[in-house]
């Protein structure tokens, strides 16, 4: 028996990923789930063609001395580096797709070849497009200072597909030398920091002048991003080849530290360092993690910053909510789903459900505190004058926010694999009574803070009062959610043990 | 006792009784309702119809079985994301058992599964199927507990496991009068353990024996010539 041709291999791989792509589709997600995911889908398509074709209008407002064609070659590089990060967060890699078809007589080079091709569909790469393609058309072609469009859209190509192997290569990098990754992290982290604070700004021009020089046809930086899309597409097909050459290929065995909580804490200490570990060991939680961090830092650097975009009272609400409630609203909306793989070893012990849900109150009040340390010196920094408002919603959320949560969360009876990435369309544990709880959960405290708009600070220490005399009652909630999970302890064991299924 | 699976009956149970330090092998082909009736036992199931009594106490009317109950059915009773030593420390905690008390307790099985040399920056879930299912029934066993149920626990064990558990059941049973039930497809291993049988076919109980020196060749009979359960 021959292995199959390098033709064959990529059709019959073709055939195969495209099923297993329809089938992904049918089975994971409920019919509301794919609802608020198509609405989403369209209503960002639609952002995104209307500010291509419409760019002028925005930036004319921003920006009234320049073209439009200036600004967006002004901030290419900037805003490819930002995608990149979301992209970290949310794309993945192919390697996981590669394993089942390892032990089949396919070529390497074919599977490689493949998989390293079929990852450019990706959403990353189409949805850039949705703004560029209508910008070029509408501002580049017709620009008359332009010599070379075309060379721009290949040029903007070039950087999408490097971006995305850029991806994969660091992903890899991190699998196999974290401290190397953080390293490099960090040196780009503080280059970057410092450019912006100093004063330098080199990015910015950098940026305008390289797209500026390809616009007027200039071939040298065209070929001089061939040259780095060629290396990073070949280095990240490299550590692909490596890896799935590599023993570990199938399962990689990760190697941990320990996290110590004094024995004194007792059960509940142990179920909180349970929830921490689930936290931080397992793929999809620890992505919420990172999403609330980043809300916290990075994000709100932007709210924060850019001075005005945080004017409303109920823009500001939203922000205090988000800012030390972040992680509270998207990792524990998910609380008891997280645990839906070993459900049956908690409640088969003697772990009563007021630890439980002890622990789990604990933890997300100390990601309250934690995001509100987090965040203190970006409101000191950007706007003093809404430390008081997130004074105030870090004890809402420690108070209210967390038991409005839970209430939601010890009705789930959805599995979730925990092991699984937390990309973009992974709605695993979700159902339409998760999308719906936001409403209450969210607008309250917006609604309240229009209502008192003439009186903030009085609006403020009721708010803050409401969450400290909550506080104070955990001892209560936490009797009312146990009694509550024993009573649907039956529904849920069974809803995690068909939903895993 | 009855539970069903939509219209389907999947354990139906008249009376059934099981004496304080009893060994008890449940014994029964692919789909014939071990697995559920165990279930039922733990409150991982409520059943249809009947009830379940520990002591003669109603098992959903008082949780205090679980402090006494030590057991294991498949690889979800493990928090795969922890390490041996982690996950054991905390089935301790949950029975009230200090850190130092669990790992003297853990010395009686170190011919079983070597707790002072396993690799402890391992997760569960890295393990094989057979060391993962040594961990499981450790952690149902070193708590000292009164009452044992426990799943198959010879399947994917290497021989000198499935020895050392078989002495270990037999050593617990007899020295702690400990009451256990312990299903198994392995007829050999279970009649050597157990000095009782029940034999589920079709969700009913068919025979419940005491254990003697004719139980194998009588189980192998039936099960060479008898019911074929339907594991569909």
């Amino acid at each position: 028996m021959k292995p199959a041709t390098f033709v064959t291999s990529f059709r019959l791989l073709a055939k195969n990923q495209f099923r297993i792509a329809i089938r992904r589709i049918q089975v994971q997600q409920g019919w509301f789930v794919r609802i608020v995911i198509g609405v989403m889908l369209v209503y960002s398509a639609f952002i995104l063609l209307t500010l291509g074709f419409f760019f002028d209008r925005f930036s004319s407002e921003v920006w009234p001395q320049l073209d439009p064609v200036t600004v967006v070659n002004r901030y290419l590089l900037a805003m490819f580096v930002s995608l990149f990060f979301m992209r970290f967060l949310f794309q993945k890699t192919p390697k996981i797709k590669i394993i089942p078809y390892l032990h089949l007589p396919i070529r390497r080079g074919a599977l490689i070849a493949f998989f390293q091709s079929a990852s450019l569909f990706s959403i990353h790469n189409f949805y850039p497009l949705l703004f560029f393609v209508p910008f070029w058309l509408r501002f580049v072609q017709q620009s008359s200072a332009v010599s070379s469009p075309e060379m721009w859209m290949v040029a903007v190509m070039l950087l999408i597909g490097t971006s995305h192997y850029a991806n994969l290569l660091l992903r890899a990098i991190l699998q196999r030398n974290a401290p190397f990754f953080y390293g490099l992290m960090s040196l780009f982290m503080i280059t970057a920091f410092v450019d912006e604070t100093s004063g330098i700004g080199l990015q910015q021009p950098v940026s305008e002048y390289m797209f500026t020089r390809i616009l007027s046809g200039q071939i040298i930086e065209i070929w001089l991003l061939l040259l780095v899309f060629g290396t990073i597409a070949f280095a990240s097909t490299l550590q692909l080849l490596k890896s799935v050459k590599s023993p570990e290929a199938r399962s990689q065995p990760v190697r941990v530290t320990s996290l110590n909580i004094p024995e004194s804490w007792g059960l509940v200490g142990h179920l909180v360092r349970l929830e921490l570990l689930l936290l931080w060991r397992n793929r999809r939680p620890r992505h919420y993690l990172l999403v609330s961090l980043l809300f916290s830092t990075m994000y709100l650097v932007f709210m924060l910053g850019t001075g005005t975009a945080v004017n409303s009272s109920a823009f500001s609400a939203l922000v205090g909510l988000f800012a030390s409630g972040g992680f509270v609203l998207n990792y524990g909306q998910l609380m008891f789903g997280w645990d839906s793989e070993h459900y049956q070893a908690l409640v088969t012990r003697d772990v009563p459900f007021s630890a439980m849900v002890k622990a789990k109150l604990i933890v997300l009040q100390g990601s309250c505190v934690a995001l509100f340390v987090i965040s203190l010196p970006l409101f000191i920094s950007f706007r003093s004058d809404l430390v008081p408002l997130h004074f105030a919603f870090l004890f809402y959320n420690a108070g209210i926010t967390t038991v409005l949560i839970m209430e939601l969360a010890a009705r789930n009876n959805q599995a979730i694999d925990i092991g699984k990435s937390g990309g973009f369309f992974n709605y695993e544990g979700f159902s339409a009574k998760h999308w719906l709880w936001f409403i209450p959960t969210a607008l309250p405290p917006v609604l309240f803070m229009m209502a008192m708009n003439d009186s903030p600070k009085i609006a403020l220490i009721l708010l803050a009062s409401i969450g400290f005399v909550s506080i104070l009652l955990t001892d209560v909630w936490t009797h009312y959610f146990a009694r509550g999970l024993n009573g649907r302890k039956h529904k849920m064991i069974e809803g995690f043990t068909k939903s895993a299924g | 006792m009855e539970k069903r699976y939509d219209s389907k009956v999947a354990l139906s149970i008249p009376a059934w009784n099981l004496e304080s330090g009893e060994l008890l092998g449940l014994v029964g082909s692919n789909g014939a309702g071990k697995t559920t009736f165990l279930s039922l036992l733990l409150d991982l199931l409520r059943p249809d119809q009947g009830s379940i009594r520990i002591n003669g106490r109603a098992l959903e009317a008082d949780n205090s079985w679980r402090a006494v109950t030590g057991s294991f059915l498949d690889r979800s009773f493990l928090v795969e994301y922890l390490t041996i030593p982690e996950y054991l420390e905390f089935v301790g905690a949950a029975f009230g058992i200090s850190k130092k008390e669990t790992y003297q307790k853990l010395e009686a099985f170190e011919g079983f599964l070597p707790i002072s040399r396993v690799d402890s920056k391992r997760l569960l879930r890295d393990l094989s199927t057979g060391n993962a299912k040594k961990v499981g029934i450790l952690a149902a066993l070193f708590v000292s507990p009164d009452f044992v149920i426990l799943d198959e626990p010879f399947a994917n064990l290497d021989p000198p496991s499935q020895i050392r558990l078989k002495e270990i059941l037999i050593r617990t049973g007899k020295e702690n009068h400990t009451t256990m039930i312990i299903s198994s497809h392995d007829l050999g291993h279970v009649t050597e353990v157990c000095d009782r049988i029940t034999l589920l076919s079709q969700g009913k109980i068919i025979r419940d024996i005491e254990t003697s020196k004719e139980t194998l060749a009588e189980l192998n009979t039936f099960f060479s010539t008898d019911v074929v359960d339907s594991a569909t």
